[in-house]
């Protein structure tokens, strides 16, 4: 028997008010007529706790889009499960948020894209930075956990002392500084995204200030990004080793960026359950375990560490889902990693960081250099 | 990063809780869970935000007798003060 999932992503829908450029969402998004029901996701959630997971990750899109979202959190708790809301906090008042409390809400995860205004309404598209503030001092006065996730790149980083410590007045109980991941929009806006040497061992320098720092009061978690690494990501730590997606049409996936390999067929929980997806469909076992496994990885140590990094990121870069992931030192194709890096630190890079001006000036310069995630139909 | 005191009551942190089954207890907490036995869990559930540190500390060492009370102080005191730091624990 595979040992049963730990946790369960709920993307309840793709549709956000925010168009954040290094979003990883699919560039094929599912639009509002595709989306579960609430019926559906409730029976979905029951058979996540049954399946003996332990939490379910609400995220989309903006799940706050969905009307039924307090619904679905009361159903997630009745399942046993711990429940946890990735947002940007548009669409979050006093009262909904109250609803949500008292519905079983354990945790919000509220993102930032920047520390100064115009900076981040520019990585957004979107004006939403004054009101993060203001609900960040809504959260506090609830009994959940609170984290901000904070994405960094090129065009903010070389700030992030300035914005942890903007965090840190927002008094959270956890940072998370993530690194853009390459996938879907991010992947499209590498260029502007992926930062410099220089600017990446600043910032780890400051992320273990801060963790010195913070200790005892606000835990700090930060990932060095997988291009500038020796040995790939664990990514999803393994392919069907413990999560299951659920996309907002109800495609079971492994990981967020799984459609994007040809070849695989993804099983829908319209017509199969989740206890025979993660058990026996083809997709889920597809890159489970080691036998699919090229060379270095096959007899490589790092194997059960790594579990030879990302598929897509393979398919994505390679153009072949069974490659070692070519952010991998390693990997026969890590050159075309090493080639982004030679890009992004060339004194000719299209896009040095310009992250001061006004919302204006950043908004003529980005037409040049980056797209703006859209929404689906 | 301070030691709990005598006086520290310490508790599960904000948006961490109970979970799993009787069987195989969990700390539920943001990113995870860790699952508790033993003593591990004999303490943490007396974390309830009511006893105090010393008290805890007290039921322990009159319960193992043959271990040395120092010892017992101190590795109590590192395990709170682990958990206080990946924010599972308050006191």
């Amino acid at each position: 028997m595979i040992p049963n999932p730990l946790a369960l992503i709920a993307e309840v829908t793709h549709r956000c008010p925010l168009h954040c450029v290094y979003c990883s969402n699919p560039l094929q998004l599912a639009g509002l007529s595709s989306e579960l029901s609430t019926a559906e996701w409730v029976n979905i959630l029951q058979q996540a706790g049954k399946l003996g997971m332990l939490h379910a990750h609400f995220t989309g899109g903006e799940p706050l889009a969905r009307p039924d979202l307090t619904e679905l959190i009361a159903a997630a708790r009745a399942a046993g499960l711990y429940t946890n809301l990735i947002t940007s906090g548009i669409g979050l008042a006093e009262k909904r948020l109250q609803a949500l409390v008292e519905a079983g809400l354990d945790h919000i995860q509220l993102s930032f894209q920047d520390s100064r205004e115009d900076s981040a309404n520019w990585i957004a598209g979107a004006k939403a930075h004054a009101y993060k503030i203001e609900l960040s001092s809504m959260i506090r006065r609830h009994k959940i956990a609170f984290t901000v996730n904070l994405v960094v790149h090129r065009q903010n980083i070389d700030h992030l002392e300035e914005m942890i410590a903007f965090i840190e007045e927002l008094a959270p109980q956890r940072i998370e500084i993530a690194h853009t991941q390459y996938y879907g929009w991010a992947l499209q806006n590498r260029a502007a995204l992926l930062p410099t040497r220089p600017q990446l061992e600043k910032a780890v320098q400051a992320v273990e200030a801060a963790e010195k720092r913070l200790a005892g009061r606000i835990r700090v978690d930060s990932v060095v990004p997988d291009y500038y690494a020796r040995f790939p990501k664990a990514c999803m730590g393994g392919w069907g080793r413990r999560l299951m997606l659920i996309n907002p049409a109800g495609k079971v996936l492994p990981c967020h960026a799984a459609e994007v390999i040809p070849g695989l067929a993804f099983e829908n929980v319209r017509e199969q359950t989740l206890e025979f997806i993660w058990q026996q469909s083809s997709s889920f076992q597809r890159f489970r375990g080691e036998e699919w496994m090229p060379e270095p990885c096959r007899s490589c140590n790092q194997r059960a560490e790594d579990f030879g990094g990302c598929r897509c990121q393979a398919l994505l870069l390679t153009g072949n889902a069974t490659a070692t992931d070519p952010a991998c030192s390693l990997a026969p194709a890590h050159h075309i990693v090493e080639a982004a890096l030679a890009e992004a630190n060339s004194t000719a890079a299209i896009s040095q960081p310009i992250s001061a001006g006004s919302f204006v000036q950043l908004q003529q310069r980005a037409r040049s250099f980056w797209s703006y995630r859209t929404n689906p139909e | 990063m301070a030691l709990p005191e005598d006086s520290s009551q310490p508790r599960l942190a904000a948006g961490c809780r109970w979970g799993g089954t009787e069987e195989a207890r969990v700390i539920l907490f943001p990113e995870g869970a860790i699952k508790l036995q033993g003593t591990g869990r004999q303490v943490l559930e007396q974390c309830d935000g009511q006893r105090t540190f010393g008290q805890i500390i007290q039921e322990l060492q009159a319960q193992f007798t043959d271990a040395d009370p120092a010892k017992i102080r101190a590795d109590i005191s590192q395990f709170l003060e682990q958990l206080r730091h990946k924010r599972i624990v308050d006191y």
